[in-house]
């Protein structure tokens, strides 16, 4: 009778997890998000950033004993997979957190997900302001800027500066349009002296932008804002290395100052271009910086970039909010999670809770030749505080009622 | 009327020269992609991606050779022979076996590749934006009109014709290239006359890929050598070439200028929708000429 006996304990434990809701006794986070493909520059280290940061969890006993476990799936970028990807990952691997996604429709999709299955969601890297404007909800939560965000964070800079004839350009799609209307827009209504002359749109994966930049250079704009993405970044730069075209005209790119963007070109990118970025390692000079690069550098051989900060976020977060809830119980992470506070290597941020978006300062620089490294860095750093540019809270309800 | 005054405007030369150079790397990738799609009957989809291969193979050969001019121009001929190195292995390998086939087969195939050359360039070279420096002896930029025209343009605006009479020459004078063209019209006949067709094949296609690799290692200098670099490359290529007609490498230059042309000038005539003008190019030309501007070779 034995095995039987073995058997309808199994049967009877097998009913005890799922009814517990919660396997085993770890943490179990759920990352959906792309790792094949051109994204992978970035999401390898939101990965690198967010490992970094569970392993020293781990290591200091885990959080409320239980040690944080995770699993990866990629959605090759596509929103379908990775909403397929994510119910798998709810319903069959029981995850308690899910996060990731650098593909803002996907974001929206398993957020839309999450709301329904009551599962709470860090978005890292996804820049569309509606996850956390518009379509905010009690289960998504935001670990980096948005294009809202950056728009009105890079006006605030512009605003002091002289520039009265603007011209805007970019990747033809969702992102490019927001960043660059986005910061004109909010330009605009804090400095009314200023005027569009015209704007140029180019198609994502453009490769040679020379044709558009002495299209510019004909319309003599005294300043123009730039808005690519991904691989866009350096092909402009080097554009505008090869014409001159910054030493013309100054222009502004958000993540221009990234070392994602600077790394590739060597000491070759052009100086003097104007950029905003969430993260350098090397600002602010405070020991917590020092200590993440530091870290980071020695696990994996390279710098952090932006994308190592959310995904450490993501893992501190997780960590504090069950341990001030006392219990692996989401709604009361999610309590928790509300206007939780910790140190980051950025300094003290903030999770608001009126939208559920991390307060991070936006860093405003301008590219130019360092005598300490290989590549071009920012300087004249302007560091802009959350609360000099984020929309209140107001406008995020009123967003929401729409 | 804002338009046409944009049009005849000092800026328009400075233009035309840049939208020239840019023909030149649309020349190169679609002249290779062309001679496949005629010779051998084989869309190859995977061309885009052996351009790229050839921007990174460019990529690791000047940083090998430590940068500079020579450095270049050693990748120049280097970047190429690697990746026609490449065709010839996936075209004795594996294409070699499937010309009996449908042609869906040969689609697929090429397909495949595709995505096999993508991961196997990420495999090599991860994940990480390459990039190249332009030697500094074209750095810089000449001014047209008070207009910067960069100094590599002007190298590209050379290359251009040089590649095109290199390959009339091949093409036209060598015996390799007239038993191709007789290959590409009927490679039945010309395997009964006693002809291996199947070297013919190879030499085509390894040539096609040396085009392709050629593209990529000029490129490099202008551009942020990365993953999915290949993509949008592809789909502006087969535009080319079927506006050009299928198979015809003067439809391919054709083409090129064509759609090189319309988007420098479209840029300048309407900067917010200097997109839209190549592509309305190719309906333009495809409604009058179904077939393309040149009789193709199917």
């Amino acid at each position: 009778m034995k095995p039987i006996g073995a058997f309808l304990a199994g049967v009877v434990m097998v009913f005890c997890m799922a009814a517990s809701g919660v396997a085993g006794d770890t943490i179990k986070v759920g990352l959906v998000d792309t790792y094949t493909g051109p994204a992978t520059t970035f999401t390898n280290d939101v990965l690198d950033g967010f490992k970094l940061a569970v392993e020293k969890i781990n290591a200091k006993g885990g959080v409320l004993g239980r040690k944080i476990e995770y699993v990866t799936r990629d959605d090759k970028f596509k929103p379908d997979i990775g909403l397929t990807m994510a119910k798998e990952l709810i319903l069959k691997e029981n995850v308690d957190i899910l996060m990731g996604t650098i593909n803002s429709a996907t974001a929206l999709a398993v957020s839309d997900l999450c709301k329904k299955e009551k599962i709470p969601f860090l978005v890292t890297f996804s820049k569309s302001d509606k996850i956390t404007g518009e379509k905010g909800h009690r289960y998504v939560f935001s670990m980096n800027e948005n294009t809202e965000m950056v728009g009105r964070a890079a006006a605030t800079v512009l605003a002091r500066k002289p520039y009265v004839k603007y011209w805007i350009a970019g990747d033809d799609y969702e992102y490019g349009h927001a960043i660059a209307n986005g910061v004109f827009e909010h330009l605009k209504s804090m400095n009314p002296k200023v005027q569009l002359l015209g704007q140029s749109w180019w198609k994502v994966g453009e490769t040679d932008f020379t044709p558009y930049i002495t299209q510019i250079l004909a319309a003599k704009p005294d300043f123009v804002i730039v808005a690519t993405g991904g691989a866009g970044m350096v092909n402009f730069q080097k554009a505008a290395q090869s014409t001159g075209f910054h030493k013309r005209v100054p222009f502004y790119q958000h993540t221009a100052i990234e070392l994602s963007t600077l790394m590739p070109q060597g000491p070759n990118a052009p100086e003097g271009v104007y950029g905003t970025a969430n993260y350098l390692f090397y600002y602010p000079d405070s020991k917590e910086n020092k200590a993440f690069a530091d870290e980071f550098r020695k696990a994996y051989n390279r710098y952090p970039k932006s994308g190592a900060l959310y995904g450490y976020l993501a893992a501190e977060f997780i960590a504090k909010s069950f341990e001030k809830s006392g219990k692996i119980d989401r709604e009361k992470f999610i309590d928790a999670m509300e206007g939780m506070t910790l140190d980051s290597p950025v300094g003290k941020l903030e999770m608001r809770a009126c939208d559920h978006q991390v307060l991070l300062p936006v860093f405003f620089g301008v590219t130019k030749k360092s005598p300490q490294y290989e590549f071009l860095v920012a300087g004249d750093i302007v560091s802009v505080p959350a609360k000099e540019y984020m929309p209140s809270c107001e406008e995020i309800v009123k967003a929401r009622a729409r | 009327m804002g338009w046409l005054a944009n049009l005849v405007s000092t800026g328009t030369l400075s233009q035309v020269l840049v939208g020239l150079s840019r023909t030149t790397i649309l020349f190169i990738v679609s002249s290779g992609l062309t001679l496949i799609l005629g010779v051998l009957r084989i869309p190859n989809v995977a061309h885009g991606s052996l351009y790229m291969l050839g921007a990174f193979s460019a990529y690791t050969v000047i940083s090998l050779l430590g940068g500079g001019l020579s450095a270049f121009l050693a990748a120049l001929v280097i970047a190429p022979m690697i990746v026609a190195a490449f065709g010839f292995v996936l075209e004795r390998g594996f294409f070699s076996y499937l010309y009996d086939r449908e042609h869906l087969m040969l689609l697929l195939l090429t397909f495949s590749f595709a995505l096999i050359i993508g991961d196997l360039v990420k495999i090599v070279w991860g994940s990480e934006y390459r990039s190249v420096t332009v030697p500094e002896f074209f750095q810089g930029s000449a001014e047209i009109f008070g207009l910067p025209i960069p100094y590599y343009n002007l190298f590209l605006l050379l290359i251009g014709p040089f590649i095109a009479v290199f390959l009339w020459l091949v093409i036209n004078r060598t015996k390799m290239g007239k038993i191709a063209r007789a290959a590409a019209v009927d490679a039945e006949m010309v395997s009964a006359v006693g002809i291996n067709v199947g070297w013919v094949f190879a030499f085509t296609f390894v040539l096609g890929c040396f085009l392709a690799g050629l593209g990529g290692a000029l490129i490099a200098p202008m551009v942020n050598i990365s993953l999915g670099m290949d993509h949008s490359l592809i789909m502006e290529a087969f535009l080319i070439v079927i506006m050009g007609g299928l198979g015809n490498i003067w439809g391919a230059l054709l083409g090129s200028l064509i759609f090189g042309l319309t988007q420098s000038l479209g840029i300048l005539i309407w900067p917010q929708f200097g997109i839209v003008f190549p592509y309305l190019a190719v309906v333009v030309v495809l409604f009058f000429r179904p077939k393309g501007l040149l009789s193709p070779t199917w």
